[in-house]
């Protein structure tokens, strides 16, 4: 048993590549940078469609320009103050590092070369951000809410940099934040040790000590957590989970996920050209057994989900209008002349994909479809989207950030610019729909810009070569005394400063 | 040392460093046929174009085969194993934390299962189908059959979980884990250092379980082989003769036919040693300890080049010096070999 002050959890760490906020884009660095970092403005945790000042106490639209108020007295762990070239440096220095995440940054048009003009220091406490995409204040805001625009200590940062790395290889293992947790030791793939923050402008968390360890097994996390040695285990199988179902000292916390599966069509792969057929995708989209997959194969994980915007995004479609018929499918089929299908699947050799794929090649098998299974490691998988040389793939969707358009920006949008977006990947050219995309991009009013997105989702779940097909929920397993854990639907959005025990 | 021993010692330098040349050649040619793309592995499938141009250009991917092998090949020369891609730590102090644990584990293991197995042999051999032989089979049979994945979640289960008689996972509780100063790397030394009360015996309720299993593994293998050479020797016609002249069964096991086969034994020692040395990473995963098992499979999951040579070097190393030292014990405990 650990100290009341001290909260414990087993997950997996093995993930983490950096914990610098400009470079890392995994799951659980994303979630650290939550504890232990602030943005200007954050999602809130219980709406969070609606945004709350964080570091910023204010702020004020313009033509492509915003206008942030510091809060006033907010000061990083280190004691230092908030200041206007704090926001600027860490903005200027994600772009200028250019690591995974800083696409995200780049869709407000800046780059290593223009975006220290974009960054204007007004006076002590105020900041101006320009763009120059055009993108509407709505979400250039949400934007900014992604983790890797979450705000450094400068004097700390730079005073840790070696040549030009901007305090990179310092940042991978120590914090410089502002956020309820600053990082007392990170052990590579064993543990990352937390401490309170008290004076961070979001308030002192309950707990003094944040451990997160590495337990790779998910078999001994379980134990773990049902002996009490750990407060919270992560990543159980349903297995697991159904064991300590009779276990008094522990219980179920369920979360949505953003996470969406789908099964995508190379229409640019050449060589099979029923894969550009839209009645092969319409054909489809009655061939998989959702319920089977969601309700008993993988029991408890998921959701049937169909269209691209999950379920606790601002107009996420939630009707579910597909469901398995074989005999519809091959009507389908005949109606098109599509006989003798072949299809070469390629999914991650990692579960859960391995048996979504089977459940695929039997249903599909029904309709005369024969889905040859192909599993790869994913960064294998990854390569063959990019480079659109494979023919079929089951693939995970996590928006980069709160807002539709990191998803419908992916989906629904191929400009003629040549940007390689998942509809360029499966070779879909849709002039009309890219343009509906930007102008929901541009689009402030929130209503109007849901009714867009209603319409792009609705379009793409009726015919694309997409099957959307399910949402991933996250179940962790906490002691029964735990209380005020919290975690919101995006990928970042874990809560631990509430957290007693 | 005799000038012979340190004849045979020289001579061995040139063969280590052959072998470990060979080994890194082999190791980066597998390394760079693998269809993973090291870059997307970092940066992810979102990443930019640019991001990905920048990440490859970075981690040296963009220059040819040779080109990376000779960057390579000069730096470790200088004793330099490169910068971890998935810790982002250089290699040598990842290197550093997590071999010493491995050794630690796999030595104890060694200490146990090999002092038991070869008693446990001995003893079958001295009572042939008596009750003891059947259980050093039964034992011999299960330390090399059962998987010690699923050994170390059922012990878990019944002495951790339930009966609550040794520690978890980890190599410390957390009470212990992030004050102590790991200094050498080896838990037993320096929780005995640190003079915090009950942190060596926190350390030891943690080390029993994974050594006792890996030992199990040990202790399978050395029985089973170890008597198989006794076995052998059992018929021979010294052995007779010694019978014949009037010594006891014993004696003639013990002084006649032990040293007939101890450098048999040592050999099967030095290699079951080596195993453990790069095989206990599921023992690693199950017990959640740092390793150099673990280290190097989730680097291979990872492409993770720098770290991958780094610990096969390591692990190569290991086996080469390992063997050599046995060669030589073997010359030392045989003169019949050459």
């Amino acid at each position: 048993m650990n100290p009341p002050n001290v909260f414990v959890t087993a997950q997996s760490l093995d993930d983490i590549v950096s914990l610098d906020p400009a470079e890392g884009f995994e799951l659980s660095s994303q979630q650290t940078f939550t504890a232990v970092y602030q943005r200007l403005i954050q999602p809130d945790r219980d709406q969070p469609a609606r945004l709350d000042p964080s570091l910023a106490a204010r702020w004020t639209a313009g033509d492509h320009v915003l206008t942030f108020d510091l809060r006033e007295n907010a000061v990083f762990s280190s004691g230092n103050p908030v200041r206007p070239e704090d926001v600027i440096y860490s903005l200027s220095r994600a772009v200028k590092l250019n690591r995974a995440p800083a696409f995200i940054l780049n869709q407000l048009g800046w780059t290593a070369a223009n975006v220290d003009a974009s960054l204007v220091k007004d006076d002590p406490h105020r900041v101006e951000i320009h763009w120059t995409a055009e993108l509407g204040t709505a979400l250039v805001l949400n934007i900014l809410t992604s983790p890797v625009a979450s705000i450094v200590d400068e004097r700390v940062v730079a005073a840790h940099a070696l040549d030009s790395d901007a305090g990179n290889r310092w940042l991978k293992i120590h914090s410089a934040g502002s956020g309820p947790f600053k990082i007392r030791r990170y052990i590579p793939r064993e543990a990352l040790v937390l401490d309170a923050n008290p004076s961070s402008p979001a308030g002192a968390p309950r707990i003094n000590t944040l451990i997160l360890k590495n337990v790779p097994d998910a078999g001994t996390r379980r134990l773990l957590v049902e002996v009490g040695d750990v407060d919270m285990a992560r990543d159980l199988g349903p297995d697991q989970i159904a064991a300590l179902g009779a276990s008094r000292s522990v219980k179920l916390l369920e979360f949505p996920s953003a996470t969406i599966h789908y099964l995508l069509f190379n229409t640019a792969n050449r060589d099979n050209p029923a894969l550009a057929n839209p009645a092969l995708w319409e054909a489809a989209r009655w061939l998989i057994d959702y319920r089977g997959i969601a309700e008993k194969l993988l029991r408890g994980q998921f959701l049937v989900h169909q269209a691209f915007l999950a379920e606790g995004f601002p107009g996420a479609l939630d009707d579910t209008p597909y469901h398995l018929d074989v005999a519809r499918a091959k009507q389908i089929l005949v109606r098109a002349g599509l006989a003798n299908v072949h299809i070469r699947l390629s999914v991650f050799n990692q579960p859960p994909f391995g048996d979504i794929a089977q459940s695929l090649q039997a249903t599909f098998a029904q309709a005369g479809i024969s889905l040859d299974i192909l599993p790869a490691e994913a960064s294998e998988v990854y390569s063959q989207v990019r480079s659109r040389s494979e023919e079929a793939v089951w693939l995970y969707w996590i928006p980069d950030y709160f807002d539709a358009n990191s998803t419908a920006g992916a989906f629904a949008f191929d400009p003629a610019d040549g940007t390689k977006t998942l509809a360029w990947r499966a070779g879909w050219h849709i002039p009309g729909l890219s343009a509906l995309t930007r102008a929901a991009a541009l689009e402030s009013d929130p209503q109007t810009r849901i009714s867009i997105y209603r319409n792009i989702q609705t379009e793409v779940q009726r015919s694309s070569p997409y099957v959307i097909a399910l949402q991933a929920r996250t179940g962790i397993v906490v002691r029964s005394g735990v209380q005020g854990y919290f975690q919101g639907v995006d990928a970042d959005m874990a809560y631990y400063d509430r957290v007693s025990k | 040392m005799s000038g012979n021993t340190l004849r045979v010692l020289i001579r061995g330098v040139p063969m280590l460093l052959a072998t470990l040349g060979a080994l890194l050649l082999v190791t980066f040619t597998l390394s760079s046929l693998s269809p993973i793309d090291p870059a997307l592995q970092l940066i992810g499938d979102h990443a930019s174009a640019s991001t990905y141009i920048q990440v490859r250009h970075e981690l040296g991917l963009d220059a040819s085969w040779s080109r990376q092998l000779g960057r390579y090949l000069v730096a470790v020369a200088h004793g330099d194993l490169g910068v971890s891609r998935s810790t982002g730590q250089p290699v040598r102090d990842d290197l550093e934390r997590v071999f010493p644990a491995t050794i630690e584990l796999a030595t104890l293991a060694l200490a146990l299962g090999g002092v038991g197995g070869i008693a446990l042999a001995l003893l079958s051999v001295r009572y042939p189908n008596a009750l003891v032989d059947g259980f050093v089979r039964v034992i011999s049979l299960a330390g090399n059959s059962i998987p010690v994945f699923w050994l170390g979640l059922i012990a878990l289960l019944v002495f951790y979980a339930r009966l609550h008689w040794v520690g978890g996972t980890g190599r410390l509780s957390d009470a212990f884990e992030y004050t102590i100063e790991m200094k050498s790397g080896f838990v037993l030394l320096d929780a005995w250092r640190s003079s915090v009360p009950g942190a060596l015996a926190d350390a030891v309720a943690h080390l029993i379980l994974p050594v006792l299993i890996l030992a199990s593994y040990a202790l399978g293998n050395v029985t089973r082989l170890t008597r198989s050479a006794l076995k052998g020797e059992a018929g021979k016609e010294y052995v007779t003769l010694a019978r014949a002249k009037g010594a006891g069964r014993t004696r003639v096991l013990l002084w006649h036919m032990a040293p007939n086969v101890s450098g048999f034994a040592l050999t099967v020692l030095a290699l079951t040693y080596a195993n453990l040395l790069e095989g206990a990473v599921l023992i690693e995963t199950v017990f959640a300890r740092p390793g150099i098992g673990r280290y190097l499979t989730t680097a291979l999951f990872d492409a993770d080049m720098p770290a991958i040579l780094g610990a096969t070097l390591l692990i190569g190393a290991c086996f080469v010096v390992i063997n050599g030292l046995t060669d030589l014990a073997v010359k030392l405990a045989d003169p019949r070999i050459e």
